[in-house]
């Protein structure tokens, strides 16, 4: 019980200090795919600490809301991480139905941004406030069909039940496991605002969606926002690297080394990914994301009728 | 290994439905050549035998290079606009497909209790025969159209698979030439339309008098 209960914590601290790392070494490999140098591996780091030391301004317009939005943002985000296996380490937060609190969690961090985004009072972030409610509304049903598909065949639902029960007797589970991988990869890059649906770079208020939400916020709560987008990042590749232990033997280093060759090559996908992608026009995108529910049918409709 | 392919076949299904790039059904028509190939390949690994290997070459010759190929030439020739307009909007048309394709899983299921057949190729190929004549109703392209009718005929390849474990070869070869003869049939009569119209779209023809 304690050895487990030390191992929770330890893979939180995990995901918490190499989150913003992983969110670095996506932007050295974009860099590095497009002919640049590129910022420094540990770039989010100094960005972390500069915007830590920088003085808070709030708008004057704003309620105590803008004040205790950042809070939840990064509180949620580490309560989400806690339920997420490292390796084959059991997280701290696992029971019954986690997969419920898990997609609500991060719904309520998503739904205090909105809040605080709507709170200052200027048009921009208001606007940003509609565009990320809208595609979050698309972009729940992939996380509910794909996850909840694989609950369904797995008969378990807790996350870490359901990623240690997928076994690979059967070609159908590892196409099944292909295929689930596809669709949380489109889920990750909606959630965390990356390339085919947001440009994490751009500066263009009219084009943004994620980040006009804080373009108000400064020091401390800018630096909340930023680290939990960037946990936020890391959990998603987490949901996605999770899919890759079935294949070793269930012993702790083999599971350690997956997940460290599985984070290093999805930094190495995404910055493909963003290379070769270019912003979808805004009325595409819940095609997109469509498609990727469409997938999460699919797994459902081909277990429900092959049983 | 069929059910794995099956899968991959009706996400290419889905592809075609989202996109809107013309180039894009001719990629997707190559893909799903190739998973018909390789799923009348899969029963000869462990028996290999000549007669085994003729049917996959030249559907992979035929599906794979000569047909996409051939429309690839009639795209860059004619000039046709890279992007389509659909008449129906695709954030409709994707439900739509989705619901079909839920329809068709039930009903394969429910006759697979009856006889006996394969569900997953059987229903994948159903939908491709049923996403092949909505691809011939809710697209304006003529070479869409084209596309669709290859779509649908590798849903009827798809569909003969999951009934029958080997199918007669000299039929498939029949039904493989008559394919050909048509695509290419098409490619001249879009010639000839070009000729009198300006556009590639099946709504010019409406002007069309007796």
């Amino acid at each position: 019980m304690g050895l487990t209960f030390l191992q929770g914590i330890i893979s939180i601290i995990v995901i918490m200090a190499l989150a913003p790392l992983f969110a670095g070494m996506v932007n050295k490999q974009k860099a590095i795919l497009t002919g640049r140098i590129g910022a420094p591996v540990l770039q989010p780091y100094y960005e972390l600490i500069r915007l830590f030391k920088k003085e808070t301004i709030n708008a004057g317009t704003s309620s105590f809301i803008s004040r205790i939005s950042p809070l939840i943002n990064l509180v949620s985000m580490i309560v989400a991480a806690a339920m997420l296996p490292v390796g084959f380490w059991k997280p701290i937060i696992s029971f019954n139905g986690d997969i419920i609190l898990f997609a609500y969690i991060l719904g309520l961090a998503r739904f205090f941004q909105i809040l605080a985004a709507m709170d200052i009072g200027s048009s921009f972030e208001g606007m940003g406030a509609a565009r990320e409610a809208t595609f979050a509304l698309f972009a729940e049903p992939i996380f509910f069909f794909t996850i909840g598909s694989i609950s369904f065949i797995s008969g378990y639902n807790s996350l870490f039940d359901i990623y240690h029960s997928i076994q690979l007797n059967n070609v159908s589970y590892e196409v099944f496991i292909i295929v689930c991988s596809i669709s949380v990869f489109m889920l990750a890059v909606t959630e965390c605002s990356r390339m085919p649906v947001d440009d994490p770079n751009t500066h263009l208020e009219l084009t943004m969606i994620h980040e006009v939400m804080i373009l108000d916020n400064s020091g401390i709560d800018l630096f909340l926002y930023q680290y939990s987008s960037y946990i936020k990042l890391f959990i998603y590749a987490l949901l996605e690297i999770s899919f890759f232990y079935p294949f070793s033997q269930k012993s702790n280093s083999v599971g350690i080394l997956i997940f460290i060759t599985g984070s290093v090559a999805l930094t190495f996908v995404l910055g493909i990914v963003e290379t070769i992608t270019s912003r979808y026009r805004m009325k595409n995108i819940p095609q997109y994301l469509l498609f990727a529910t469409a997938i999460g049918i699919l797994n459902l409709l081909i277990y429900t009728f092959t049983k | 290994m069929e059910n794995v392919l099956s899968i991959l076949f009706c996400l290419s299904l889905f592809y075609v439905v989202v996109t809107s790039r013309v180039k894009a059904y001719v990629t997707v028509l190559r893909f799903q050549g190739i998973i018909l190939s390789v799923l009348l390949v899969i029963p000869f690994i462990y028996n290999f035998s000549i007669f085994g290997i003729i049917l996959p070459a030249t559907l992979l010759l035929v599906k794979v290079f000569l047909i996409p190929g051939y429309i690839n030439k009639v795209i860059l020739d004619l000039d046709i606009k890279r992007r389509i307009e659909p008449p129906i909007q695709q954030m409709i048309f994707l439900p739509l497909v989705i619901a079909t394709m839920i329809i068709v899983f039930l009903a394969s299921s429910i006759l697979s209790k009856i006889t006996e057949l394969d569900v997953i190729p059987f229903a994948s190929g159903f939908s491709a025969i049923i996403i092949g004549i909505y691809l011939i109703i809710f697209r304006r392209k003529l070479i869409i159209h084209v596309c669709g009718f290859l779509i649908l005929e590798n849903g009827i390849f798809l569909f003969g698979t999951a009934v029958a474990s080997e199918l007669p070869m000299m039929i498939e070869l029949g039904t493989l030439l008559d394919i050909f003869v048509v695509v290419f049939l098409m490619g001249i009569a879009l010639n000839r339309i070009r000729g009198t119209f300006a556009g590639f779209e099946a709504t010019h023809l409406g002007r069309l008098k007796d």
